[in-house]
């Protein structure tokens, strides 16, 4: 008896785990996901995934561009989550206002043009200190269902983002008084200030323009179902979606470029391991590889089928952050750090680290040296470069008080600034473990270089989730609680205005207000950030190149040099063209198979 | 036996209720935060990050999140537009109504997104065990009658190789033989696949789902067949030595009977119960293998939540895990009430 038990019970195991693998086998669970569209249903609706429903690439035998992302995004709404996979397909299925091309030049998509203070397009009141933007619309766009993309449009995304409880927040949000239609084709943007930033403030890779007709505004702008199905005006329209796997999409029938896109079909694979990505490419299974990092850029140089576009203008700068106030403090004036509130010591470990050398070894000779903020146009300023000098380095710490004295190695205070006698000059470097191998040995290096000139370094590696949470979360850096962080940062756009703001004003300071985690204030460079603050081109690139000026002699951080922003791609695909503005398909509809 | 189902479901409800608060406080007060490298700036502002912490439902202390999560908003007022004022409703029902609440993510219900996912992974999974099964019990089996023979530490051998071999290692490995090195030789296609579930775009065909499913599952069963073997050739060798078999030897039975009908039907009853225990991992997936071969399962979807700090996803698949693993744990009981007469419940 109890042997017939088993025998039953083993085949119960066996007829379930066979029964479940035929229902998920046959059935793919993974559908994309639907929305309800308001109005009549385009040609070619974005349809729920069922993969094997799916037209085949040997039916047609269209022309197909295979990409290949880690993983799915979230949404085609790229402001909502901003992980450049979402902007990535956004590219492909949703226009803005403007963009950008990989050379920094803004140009008009939806606009008929850019609206200048020269065209009348901006009106500038002076003594309020506001403005006015009239935006003209092109009267060739439409939707995939053939409506046409209208002021109301605008109107209709502005209300949406700036709803209080379903919206989110954008660059330069609150310089928005309003945006009211004038006709079909034109709108204006009063803004409550002069606000720099106002040409890509409605596109290039954060926004869209959403269609009135078909998103459901009772779902909010960060959870609408049309940010995953999306009705597109862009040069490609989403056929399928199966989470996980991939995506569909086919050339947008209504696009407004006559003959665009070129090829027929792009498909978007999910392939989340880096090695596999770059095997796919070498098979000839994958087209383009999106953010392609420096190992696999130096492994993919000889190989005859495939290419690497590089971005003429880097964004991701490494660097050191240094915390001016006192480990676990946030005032710099009433708690200044021991080591690090001395400038002198700052500029000395400038001298100390050979960025060169990092470079070359850990990043296989890709990363540019940066040693300012504004490095790229249009506000590139002519700061002379750091030179590498240990032994100016040394003298430097001699002449501020730190000297080695006992001869263990490691410096100790003997008349510095702000340390008590004794204070041996040792730290913590702290950098975040998801950028992976080349950010920790980078980290590694550093230390070993200042261990060389006496300044000892314990490291630490920590998730970004620990590293940039909130004071309240007890994040690290807007706790104060660190001395030297090593991280990667940089503006999008071509403004940096904002992000000036965010890591060297004091306003930002304050903790959970800003990103001034070093906690540097200066009185000069606050005025001069207020300044910024106008469209007159000439004083802007004055007040930046005085900002970068200040900021190279007191060194609240140091730059080190730029990743890699680079787009592996098939040698038999024309036209593609990495840029740090925005993602690769940026230019999708240009691109063309050999 | 009923009363001690009724006794051990209500204990199971108890315990997940008790998970359910431990979990919440584990997730939420791990160091870090959700908004933390929220998209790809570094650092988000913080009138960003204020809107955020609202529309998350962080912006409430730790036990009222809890009693949202678990009971829902929609029968208290709250404030959706960060005026000050308590004005509406809420949407969200709580888990105890089914509402896992939304991925701070993507925005869209968690159950869908699980959804999506589970029955790729149980796909998966059930055929990796079912292969390892097949292959270890006869592993098991000969190992045990031929203790200490070249076979046996052969077999031994491959085991713990098996159980050693890293699963990122192998199947990266095996991919690069079997899809960058060895080609068909007719048509000079990579012999198997790189990854996915099917060849996109390609009508159903079972012989492409099977070639779909080579790599993952040999990476993936080698460590559960090494596993499977060793415990039935333990298993086995108690119950060789017992004095039925000798007897049932002595009655003049065949050894393939004495073997197959008598020794292995007995040596075979841990094991299920062991089966019964490694049910969950049916539904939790393996990262490595789905990451490797991007099969979009459950192991994908808990990594990527778990660096992103995805909370509600996060916890709805903790608390299913859990779940699945209480309910394991039942059916292992009573599986081995069931095949073993010996064992009574009271």
């Amino acid at each position: 008896m109890m042997h017939s038990r088993t025998l039953s019970a083993l085949s119960l195991v066996c007829l379930f785990a066979l029964l479940l693998a035929s229902l998920a086998g046959c059935g793919q669970a993974t559908e994309a996901p639907q929305a309800e569209p308001t109005a009549a249903s385009p040609e070619a609706e974005p349809s729920a995934g069922q993969p094997t429903a799916a037209p085949t690439v040997e039916e047609t035998a269209p022309q197909s561009v295979v990409i290949v992302i880690p993983e799915d995004p979230p949404s085609f709404n790229a402001i909502v989550a901003d992980t450049g996979y979402d902007a990535m397909v956004m590219e492909l299925t949703m226009l803005g206002l403007t963009d950008i091309d990989p050379e920094g030049n803004i140009f008009p998509e939806l606009a008929a043009e850019l609206p200048t203070v020269e065209n009348g397009g901006v009106a500038l009141d002076e003594e309020a200190g506001t403005m006015e933007v009239t935006w003209k619309l092109r009267q060739d766009v439409q939707w995939q269902d053939g409506k046409a993309v209208t002021a109301d449009d605008v109107v209709f995304t502005w209300n949406a983002i700036s709803d209080p409880a379903t919206g989110t927040w954008m660059q330069g949000i609150d310089y928005i008084g309003g945006v009211a239609k004038v006709d079909d084709y034109t709108f204006v943007i009063s803004y409550t200030g002069i606000y720099p930033g106002y040409l890509t403030q409605f596109g290039a890779e954060q926004l869209a323009i959403w269609p009135a007709h078909y998103c459901d505004p009772a779902q909010g702008f960060t959870a609408w179902d049309c940010a995953r199905t999306p009705l597109s005006d862009g040069p490609f329209s989403l056929k399928e979606w199966v989470v996980g796997d991939h995506m569909i999409f086919v050339r947008n029938p209504n696009y407004y470029r006559p003959d665009k896109p070129v090829i027929d079909q792009i498909i978007v694979r999910i392939v989340p391991d880096a090695t596999v990505r770059k095997t796919m490419l070498l098979q000839g299974d994958a087209d383009v590889d999106v953010w392609t990092t420096e190992p696999i850029v130096d492994d993919l140089k000889d190989k005859p089928d495939v290419q690497v576009s590089i971005s003429p203008h880097p964004r991701w700068v490494l660097r050191l952050f240094f915390n001016l106030a006192a480990k676990g403090t946030v005032d710099p004036v009433a708690s200044p750090h021991p080591i690090l509130a001395d400038v002198r010591v700052r500029q000395a470990i400038r001298m100390a680290i050979d960025v060169d050398t990092i470079s070359q070894q850990i990043f296989y000779g890709y990363g540019t040296p940066v040693w300012t903020e504004l490095f790229r146009p249009p506000y590139a300023c002519d700061i002379a470069r750091p030179e590498y000098d240990p032994d100016a380095a040394a003298a430097l710490l001699e002449s501020a008080g730190w000297i080695d004295q006992d001869g263990n190695g490691v410096r100790e205070c003997h008349g510095c600034l702000n340390a008590e006698e004794g204070t041996p000059m040792e730290m913590e470097l702290i950098t975040y473990a998801e950028f992976g191998e080349p950010m920790t040995l980078s980290q590694q290096l550093i230390a070993e270089m200042l261990g060389k000139i006496g300044v000892k370094f314990q490291l630490t590696v920590v998730e970004g989730s620990v590293l940039w949470a909130t004071a309240a979360d007890g994040g690290i850096e807007q706790t104060g609680n660190f001395d030297v962080d090593l991280w990667d940062d940089g503006y999008s756009g071509t403004d940096p205005t904002d992000f000036l703001w965010e890591l060297y004003s004091a306003a930002a300071a304050e903790p959970d207000y800003g990103w001034n985690i070093s906690r540097w204030i200066n009185d000069d460079w606050n005025a001069l950030l207020d300044q910024a603050y106008t469209l007159d081109e000439a004083v802007r690139k004055d007040v930046f190149c005085q900002m970068a000026a200040i900021l190279d002699d007191e060194v609240p951080s140091i730059l080190l040099f730029s990743v890699i922003n680079a787009d592996a791609h098939s040698t038999r695909l024309e036209g593609i063209q990495s840029t740090t503005f925005d993602m690769v398909t940026w230019n999708a509809e240009e691109w063309s198979m050999k | 036996m009923s009363v001690y189902l009724i006794r051990r479901l209500l204990q199971t409800v108890a315990l997940l209720f008790l998970l359910s608060i431990v979990l919440f406080a584990l997730v939420n007060v791990a160091p870090g935060g959700p908004l933390a490298g929220h998209g790809q700036s570094r650092h988000v502002r913080p009138e960003r990050a204020a809107i955020l912490m609202r529309q998350f439902g962080l912006d409430k202390p730790l036990p009222v999140q809890y009693v949202i999560w678990l009971a829902g908003n929609d029968w208290m007022r709250v404030d959706a537009d960060g005026d000050g004022i308590a004005d509406s409703y809420g949407t969200r029902k709580g888990i105890l109504r089914g509402d896992f609440g939304f991925s701070f993510r993507t925005r869209q219900p968690v159950l869908a997104e699980i959804g999506q996912r589970l029955a790729n992974t149980i796909y998966l999974m059930a055929v990796t065990m079912l292969v390892a099964l097949v292959i270890a019990i006869p592993i098991g089996i000969i190992s045990a009658l031929r203790q200490y023979s070249a076979t046996d530490i052969a077999l031994t051998t491959f085991s713990f190789a098996g159980q050693a071999i890293p699963e990122f290692w192998l199947g990266l490995v095996l991919l690069l033989i079997f899809y960058a090195w060895l080609k068909n030789p007719f048509t000079g296609e990579p012999l198997l696949p790189p990854g996915g579930m099917y060849t996109l775009g390609a009508e159903f065909a079972l012989l492409d789902r099977i070639k779909h499913l080579i790599l993952p599952v040999a990476t993936g069963a080698l460590g559960w067949i090494a596993w499977y073997s060793r415990f039935l050739r333990s298993s086995m060798l108690d119950v060789i030595h017992q004095d039925y078999l000798r007897t049932a030897r002595a009655k003049g039975l065949s050894e393939r009977r004495v073997v197959y009908r008598h020794a292995l039907r007995n040596a075979v009853i841990p094991l299920v119960t062991v089966l019964a225990l490694d049910l969950p991992y049916l539904i939790g997936g393996t990262v490595f293998v789905e990451t490797i071969f991007a099969w979009p399962g459950m192991g994908r979807l808990y990594y990527q939540s778990a660096l992103q700090r995805d909370y509600p996803m996060l916890l709805a698949i903790l608390i299913i895990g859990a779940a699945a693993i209480i309910i394991s744990n039942l059916l292992a009981d009573v599986a081995y009430a069931y095949l073993d007469p010996r064992i009574r419940y009271n």
